[in-house]
């Protein structure tokens, strides 16, 4: 049987991490909770956790910064809990590293699916020259591209960027992040580029490019890749 | 013209009056033409002048040859001096017409300049309180969410947990409970808010009205310490009351809340098993005061005064992450004790650690309870009873 997994729970507020902590606990994670940046830090490199819930407002070091020490000595998968209203700091969170978000208030279904993704984001690499995840099969070699087992042809860079979206599949991908990966340090405001560029890519991989299930928007921060179809929920 | 008018006053005195009294009086014309029409005017009248000194002044008269050389150094100089008179009165009036000019555009200038002052900093007042407005909202925005966020997260998943089949999976009786219990400390969370915003904003009005009521000391303190119950279970609270306190006049409720808000502030700061202290002594014949000292990092001295500002956090970052009830607080605190008529101010906790905020209020006399159980005996005073702040 797998291990459990473990999460890093970190916010100042005691009533919603006691809140947090019975409802992950109670599907099967192993959590710990910290109060601020500092013990988050000190329980990260003692426990290693495989996942870390952090709130973005607290006081001395806020989430944002918890962000980027963590990342300064790790992968590991962060999900930051902002509320409304907290969106430049959000995606400076993003920027630095942060995988997901989730708006304050949240209910708990949404909190363990987002959990459960981000615990999922590592692709099944076929060998070492194909990477396949949920509808998608790309060999790197031939560079050749399947959806549901039908070919795609892409240009350079919509490959690129579609591998790109394989390989961070799940994860929140903010516009600055798509632009400096794809095209470099010097496009990373041109939005609207990318915007045309998704919408192309959409058009060639989604059944229904009007309405995406594979290339998703989120409003005002960037997209995010699912591999799979999900069935319509809330 | 008035060279005609001078040369003509002075011909018929021609025989009596010297030729030099008529060359004065045609330069003070020449003056006059400068002051009055300007430089051109003055040239012109020179020149006038000039012709006509010689024509009808100098002999022989009515020509315009000179006989006697001594007289054409006369006319030489006469017209020198008409000329340099008018053109030196015409420059000099000029001169003060510039200056005039001058002052004027001065004026105009400053006008403008103090008109463009004005509205940048007009234009500053108004980004200072759209800064001031956001973080309100901020402020609003946070506190109010995060009671939302533990009010949604637990009924989501007690609701979840209804339909969990798995039994090992499902929610213990005390676990349930204590989620139900958080719910509600939430609830209460928002109310004390919502609360709390209002009060603020009827102090920032001045629109403070106290019930004030005789009542002991310590049963404000216990008071206080009962709705402060939940924040304190990790500390240890003492509290430490001088004998012979007298019965004070004030609206219990809102000391009370000064108290509680205190006692939270140093839950927040004060690391858990540590001692908060409230302590209540007779400062003078007519003051209490009450304190309440924790044992955490302290206040340093240069924030003892910005504290008691509205939204000061205690933080680097000023207004941007974080809690921001607790700057609310101590700006209520503040209201509500300077109200009463007292003072509140923050001091080094016992042996110099941790932070001590302390709060006078005065004991009040009898001459306001006679007025007060006065006006309660009208109909009206029993009205009044009902508003609350």
């Amino acid at each position: 049987m797998e291990s459990r997994k473990r999460i890093l729970v970190v916010d100042d507020e005691q009533e919603i991490t006691f809140v947090l902590r019975s409802g992950l606990t109670k599907h099967g994670y192993d959590v710990r909770v910290a109060g601020d940046g500092e013990a988050a830090l000190d329980l990260f490199h003692a426990w290693t956790p495989d996942l870390v819930i952090t709130d973005l407002a607290m006081p001395n070091m806020n989430g944002l910064q918890l962000c980027r020490r963590l990342r300064e000595s790790s992968e590991v998968p962060i999900i930051i809990l902002s509320v409304k209203g907290e969106e430049a700091t959000k995606i400076e969170a993003l920027d630095a590293g942060a995988d997901d978000y989730l708006t304050k208030p949240f209910g708990m279904g949404e909190l363990l699916a987002r959990v459960r993704a981000t615990l999922r984001r590592s692709p099944t690499t076929v060998g070492a020259t194909a990477i396949e995840e949920g509808d998608f099969r790309i060999d790197l070699e031939s560079r050749e591209v399947q959806v549901k087992g039908k070919v795609v042809h892409l240009s350079p860079k919509e490959f690129d960027l579609l591998l790109f979206f394989v390989r961070n599949a799940s994860k929140v991908l903010t516009h600055r992040t798509l632009l400096a990966k794809i095209w470099g340090g010097d496009y990373t405001d041109q939005t609207e580029y990318l915007r045309v560029f998704v919408r192309h890519l959409r058009k060639k991989i989604e059944p229904d490019p009007a309405k995406p299930r594979y290339i998703l928007t989120e409003p005002w921060v960037g997209y995010r890749f699912v591999p799979e179809m999900q069935k319509p929920d809330h | 013209m008035a060279i005609a008018f001078a040369t003509g006053l002075s011909l018929p005195f021609r025989a009596h009056v010297n030729v030099t009294t008529v060359a004065l009086a045609l330069l003070l014309a020449v003056l006059f033409a400068a002051i009055v029409f300007g430089s051109k005017p003055a040239l012109a009248a020179s020149v006038l002048a000039m012709l006509g000194f010689n024509f009808f002044f100098l002999p022989p008269y009515h020509t315009l040859t000179i006989a006697d050389p001594q007289n054409w150094v006369a006319l030489t100089a006469f017209f020198v001096t008409a000329l340099a008179v008018g053109q030196l009165s015409a420059r000099a009036k000029r001169r003060a017409e510039e200056a005039e000019a001058g002052r004027v555009e001065n004026r105009r200038l400053y006008d403008e300049l103090r008109e463009a002052f004005d509205r940048a900093s007009e234009a500053e007042a108004i980004k200072r309180s759209e800064r001031l407005k956001s973080a309100l909202l901020d402020a609003v925005t946070h506190d109010i969410r995060t009671p939302l966020t533990s009010i949604k997260a637990s009924a989501t998943l007690l609701l979840e947990d209804r339909d969990e089949t798995e039994n090992s999976a499902k929610l213990s009786e005390e676990e349930q409970h204590a989620i139900l219990e958080v719910i509600e400390h939430s609830a209460n969370r928002l109310d004390r808010f919502v609360e709390g915003i209002v009060d603020l904003a009827r102090i920032e009005a001045g629109d403070i009205s106290l019930h004030r009521n005789w009542g002991a000391v310590e049963d404000i303190i216990d008071a206080a310490l009962a709705q402060a119950e939940p924040l304190t279970r990790h500390h240890n609270v003492r509290v430490s009351v001088a004998e012979e306190l007298p019965v004070i006049r004030v609206d219990a409720r809102t000391v009370t809340e000064v108290i509680y808000t205190l006692v939270d502030n140093a839950s927040k700061y004060a690391p858990s098993g540590t001692t908060i202290t409230i302590g209540a002594c007779r400062a003078s014949d007519d003051v209490v005061a009450i304190s309440v000292a924790d044992e955490g990092p302290g206040i340093p001295q240069h924030a003892r005064e910005i504290a008691f500002e509205k939204f000061y956090r205690g933080d680097s970052n000023e207004i941007e992450s974080g809690r921001i009830g607790i700057g609310m607080g101590l700006a209520i605190a503040r209201g509500i004790v300077e109200a009463h008529g007292g003072h509140i101010w923050i001091e080094d906790g016992t042996s110099g650690r941790g932070a001590r905020v302390v709060f006078t209020v005065p004991v009040g006399d009898e001459e306001d309870a006679q007025s007060k159980s006065a006006s309660e005996a009208r109909p009206s005073g029993r009205a009044t009873s009902e508003h609350h702040m």
